[in-house]
């Protein structure tokens, strides 16, 4: 079922589910939250973009084929393509340089056993985007990997996500701890996932 | 003194050749500066060491010690060429065989200053020559005919009218009992068949399956590996070291401390040795070491560059060279140009790491390793263990690069005390970040450039440099000007402009520098290429056209004139930059030209990168040609990716990921041309890097008039 | 016991599960034609297949390579005829020749991705690789020889 849910509030204008084509799929009503609370819910996304946003999140959602590397999020040395499936190209897959676990030393390749881009059908970009514009990407399954709203809500769990809170040696943390971030991440959805104003 | 039975018995053992054969070599007899050509199958010559053999046996079949190394510059197909075309054989017949470090035996065996073939050509030639008339003369008395009915081809001697012919391998054993004629005649330059042609190099197929051996793929039975942990400050002395977690990782033998010879100085590291390469770098990782290197300056780069350019606005320093009186026309002179260069420290950073393997048995010691000067490894071993010279054997390996960092003997003597103190065969390897943060480097160099201008005219030219001497390190004199301070600029120069002065003002550091491609060359030749743009500039001259002015010698116009007609340098577009060099460098002269445009993104582009070399006489053109491509694109990474700087006193790069290399994705279009001419060969694997520089700054400056005086700089924020 | 399937030849070691296989190739099984240049996945130096794709071993755990196919320089081909081989030798890529085992290696994986690669494609699969004798031009030329190489070989058969 195809809807959109406009909500207005004091001080915030809460974003639309979607706007725009009514061809796009929208998440069930049965994955959505009982609870609305849209001041709740844009206040923890406040702290969820933050972590988005923070380089071991980021980098690996470019805005570009190319992944980001280090905490000033520069193009990755020697310029590793995204690839069909998000996993590089030729000789320059992720796994290649990648392994199961971070290696060893401050400038060695971070490792996970899911390491890659997303891929080029749904390349779920953060770079550059807005706090508004990030939510409103992120529950769009059109957008973010095709996930339901109870999917979203456990991909707080996901291993490579984790990983972003054990990037070995020489990598800046995301700026609060996983349990916060994963607090804050459920807090936003289950409050309605709403989107901060667009000028946020 | 080894007599020459002894040496050729040792050639034979080590070459693995055996039995009756020709074998002729050539030596610089003490009151001649011409070689002589001896044969030494017999026994008549044997007070004489020679400098290099060719050895030919029953079967036809040619061996040749390859007294260079061969680091990537092609000397083992450029040797063989030479000798395969005097002595007609067909190069597949001619085999190479690394020659031990033996300065009696080979002289000068030190791979540098692009000297392979330029100071052994004409020698192998007439070689190879006096080799062939000594097998058709015996050919001829068999055949019972006059020599100037027979010749060579193939390895075999032919009759021409009957068609008879004999294989070399019939001939030899006769024509090893011939005197060796005085006077052979060598062949023109048209009639060439191998020599200036593009033939593919021999040891390509080693290096696409894996067999080729570098120093660090030598294994020796019962091999130990060993890493060393050494002073990060590269000066002074081990003052402790905690050797309990390393000792603790499973493979580590042995842990001690160890002192290195660096040129007349030492280091002191501690030695971690295990049974794999690693282990051991696992137990360097767990060592403890403290350091005391008291008396050594902890130096900043920003210090160092400071001192240079203070002193070089208030000390005249050392003439190096000085012609008329440039300092009283540029006091006189109305219009005056008067700047400052920078050029970085820089890393060798060859693929092959620094390694080495050592064997110390007692009385002797024999060592492996990617070396490109076999023979001061063996003078410094055999001085520094007090050993005799012909027990210290050094054998060349392939090198993964040397660019001048493998012509040292600090790695094979620090192998050596490490196999003496184990008693055992061991491999020392250098981590990535020991190789980046030990040196030596080039030194990084300021350079102060006057120039008068009169009516259009260069009237003086007036250069300082200050920067450390690679000769402190070494013999070198203190109270002298280095001697390579006007290194790069051409000759003719001195010619046209009649005031030219060229000075040293002294600087030191604790830094260890020495040679890297190309030498100072590498840095004069952006210092003063540049500044000649510059004086160009001021003189209201084309930049290429001041340079046609001022080289006044056939070659140099002839240069030009190639110039011009491959860059389209008189049709250049005003949305385009164009920059020109020309350098000098080990006797060859190279001019470059660098297109460069504004890329949509805003960028600056490398466009295309235009190369005339003139090297004299030459061998294989293709070697030259991938000579200079890869000479440009070492350039390329000094002049705009990478330096080494230093921070109270420590290295700051450690690896690629801060010592950037050039990548693929980074290299322009790159066309060489060679000049065709007679003169003497000029040097190959050098000469073609210090013009890169200051033609890409050069046409960054016709581009965007934004001169560049500080290298290294980023191109994408230009 | 550590079991590796190297060059189709099984290699039965005693090591550190955590040793790179670099090391274990180099210094234990005396493959010495996979090179170590960085240490960290810099330079490509040391590259092998492992189930045909071109990593790293310098930072490739033997943990990750046990039981696994690994192919090195040493069995890209039997008679040093594999298409790119014939193209390096034909266009004298090497100089010092140190990093063209893993240069070798990488390029292999892309031309049998990509029996047509573009200039583009051979970045894309190349810039991992570092050579400081400056031979890119000429990898690039073999590269698209070889590339032929294999077509006419495809059709020779």
């Amino acid at each position: 079922m195809i809807m959109s849910i406009i909500l207005t509030m004091v001080g915030v204008m809460a974003f639309a589910w979607r706007s725009g084509s009514k061809k796009e799929a929208m998440l069930p009503l049965s994955a959505l939250p009982l609870k609305k609370d849209s001041i709740a819910s844009v206040k923890a996304f406040e702290k969820v973009y933050r972590v988005l946003m923070s380089p071991r999140c980021m980098n690996c959602h470019p805005s570009g084929d190319i992944p980001l590397q280090g905490d000033d999020s520069h193009l990755h040395e020697m310029f590793p393509k995204r690839g069909k499936d998000g996993k590089g190209l030729f000789a320059m897959k992720c796994g290649n340089c990648h392994q199961p676990s971070n290696t060893p030393g401050k400038h060695s390749p971070p490792g996970n056993a899911e390491w890659h881009l997303p891929p080029a059908n749904m390349k779920m970009v953060f770079q550059g985007k807005s706090a508004a514009e990030l939510a409103k990407q992120l529950i769009d399954p059109k957008q973010n990997g095709n996930k339901s709203m109870k999917q979203l809500l456990a991909h707080s769990e996901d291993g490579l996500v984790r990983w972003g809170w054990k990037p070995g040696e020489g990598r800046t943390l995301p700026p609060m701890s996983h349990a916060e971030f994963k607090k804050a991440w459920e807090t936003w959805i289950n409050n309605g996932a709403y989107a901060p104003k667009s000028n946020q | 003194m080894n007599t020459n039975q002894v040496s050729r018995r040792d050639f034979l053992r080590v070459s693995g050749l055996a039995g009756t054969a020709l074998c002729l070599g050539f030596y610089f007899p003490s009151s001649a500066k011409e070689a002589e050509i001896i044969n030494t199958t017999g026994t008549a010559s044997s007070e004489i060491e020679l400098n290099a053999w060719i050895h030919i046996d029953t079967n036809g079949k040619v061996t040749i010690f390859n007294h260079r190394a061969e680091m990537g510059q092609g000397s083992f197909q450029s040797v063989p060429q030479i000798i395969a075309e005097e002595l007609e054989v067909d190069l597949k017949d001619v085999n190479i065989v690394f020659a031990q470090g033996n300065r009696e035996k080979y002289g000068n065996q030190v791979t540098g200053g692009s000297s392979t073939i330029r100071s052994s050509y004409k020698n192998l030639l007439k070689l190879s020559a006096t080799a062939r008339v000594m097998l058709i003369s015996v050919a001829a008395q068999k055949w019972a005919v006059s020599l100037a009915d027979c010749y060579a081809a193939s390895g075999h001697v032919f009759h021409k009218t009957s068609g008879n012919k004999f294989h070399y391998g019939e001939l030899v054993v006769d024509a090893s009992k011939l005197a060796t004629p005085k006077e052979v005649i060598l062949k023109k330059t048209s009639e060439y068949k191998l020599i200036r042609k593009p033939l593919l190099r021999q040891d390509t197929p080693l290096k696409t399956n894996g067999t080729a051996i570098f120093g660090l793929d030598k294994k020796l039975p019962g091999m130990l590996y060993a890493t060393v942990e050494r002073n990060p400050r590269l000066r002074g002395v081990v003052k402790s070291f905690d050797a309990s977690a390393a000792l603790k990782v499973p493979g580590v033998i042995k842990v001690f401390k160890v002192r290195m010879g660096v040129f007349k100085t030492f280091r002191e590291g501690v030695a971690v040795v295990a049974n794999s390469t690693w282990a051991a770098m696992q137990g360097k990782k767990a060592l403890k070491v403290a350091w005391d290197d008291t008396g050594f300056e902890h130096i900043n780069t920003a210090d160092i560059y400071k001192r240079q350019q203070d002193s070089l606005q208030t000390q005249e320093g050392l003439f190096a060279k000085k012609q008329g009186e440039p300092d009283a026309i540029l006091k006189q002179a109305e219009k005056t140009v008067d700047v400052v260069y920078q050029t970085p420290y820089q890393s060798h950073s060859c693929m092959e790491p620094v390694n080495c393997v050592a064997h110390y048995q007692g009385d002797k010691v024999e060592i492996w390793g990617p070396i490109q000067a076999p023979e001061w490894v063996q003078d410094y071993i055999s001085e520094q263990l007090g050993l005799a010279k012909e027990k210290v054997i050094v054998n060349m390996t392939f090198l993964g690069g040397g660019f001048g960092r493998k012509a040292f003997m600090d790695y094979p003597h620090e192998a050596t005390m490490i196999s003496k103190e184990m008693s055992a065969p061991v491999q020392v390897v250098w981590t990535r970040e020991d190789d980046a943060t030990q040196g030596p480097y080039r030194p990084g160099i300021s350079y102060r450039c006057q120039g008068a201008i009169k009516d259009g005219e260069i009237t003086a030219l007036k250069f300082r440099m200050a920067g450390q001497n690679n000769d402190h390190w070494r013999a070198g004199k203190t109270d002298q000007a280095n001697r390579s301070t006007a290194e790069g600029f051409l000759k003719p120069y001195y010619d046209s402009i009649k005031n030219i002065s060229f000075a040293e003002v002294q600087f030191e550091t604790p830094i260890p520098t020495m040679w890297w491609r190309s030498v100072y060359a590498s840095t004069n030749g952006f210092a003063y290429e540049s500044f000649l743009d510059e004086i160009a500039l001021a003189a209201g001259k084309d930049p290429l056209a001041l340079r046609r002015q001022y080289l006044q010698e056939e070659r140099s116009q002839l240069l030009i004139d190639k110039m011009e007609a491959v860059s389209g340098w008189k049709q250049r577009k005003k949305n385009e930059g164009f920059g020109v060099a020309i350098t000098e460098c080990f006797a060859s002269t190279v001019g470059q030209i660098v297109k460069v445009s504004r890329a949509e993104n805003g960028k600056i582009k490398i466009d295309q990168v235009w190369a005339v070399m003139d090297c004299g006489w030459y061998v294989n053109p293709d070697i030259i040609k991938a000579q200079v491509e890869g000479s440009i694109v070492m350039a390329l990474g000094a002049a705009t990716i990478h330096e080494i700087t230093f921070k109270d006193g420590l290295v700051e790069q450690s690896n690629f990921y801060n010592y950037k290399m050039p990548r693929i994705t980074d290299i322009p279009p790159i066309e060489v041309y060679i000049m065709e001419n007679e003169a003497n060969a000029g040097g190959v694997g050098e000469p073609g890097l210090p013009a890169f520089a200051p033609a890409l700054t050069n046409a960054i400056f016709d581009l965007t008039g934004k001169r560049i005086r500080k290298l290294p700089f980023d191109l994408s924020a230009v | 016991m550590i079991t590796l399937t190297i060059n189709q030849q099984p290699y039965q070691i005693e090591a550190d599960p955590d040793m790179p296989l670099l090391w274990a190739l180099r210094d234990l099984i005396g493959l010495t034609g996979t090179k170590y240049g960085c240490g960290v996945a810099q330079c490509g130096a040391c590259v092998v297949h492992l189930n045909g794709e071109a990593v790293r071993s310098c930072v490739t755990k033997l943990s990750r390579a046990a039981g696994q196919k690994i192919v090195t320089i040493e069995g890209l081909s039997k008679n040093n005829d594999h298409p790119l081989q014939l193209a390096w030798n034909e266009v004298s890529v090497p100089q010092c020749g140190y990093c063209h085992s893993g240069q070798l290696m990488s390029a292999a994986v892309l031309l049998r991705e990509n029996p047509n690669p573009t200039d583009q494609d051979i970045d894309n699969a190349m810039a991992g690789n570092i050579c400081r004798c400056g031979t890119y031009p000429r990898i690039r030329k073999a590269i698209h020889l070889a590339a032929e190489l294999q077509k006419k070989e495809g059709e020779a058969k």
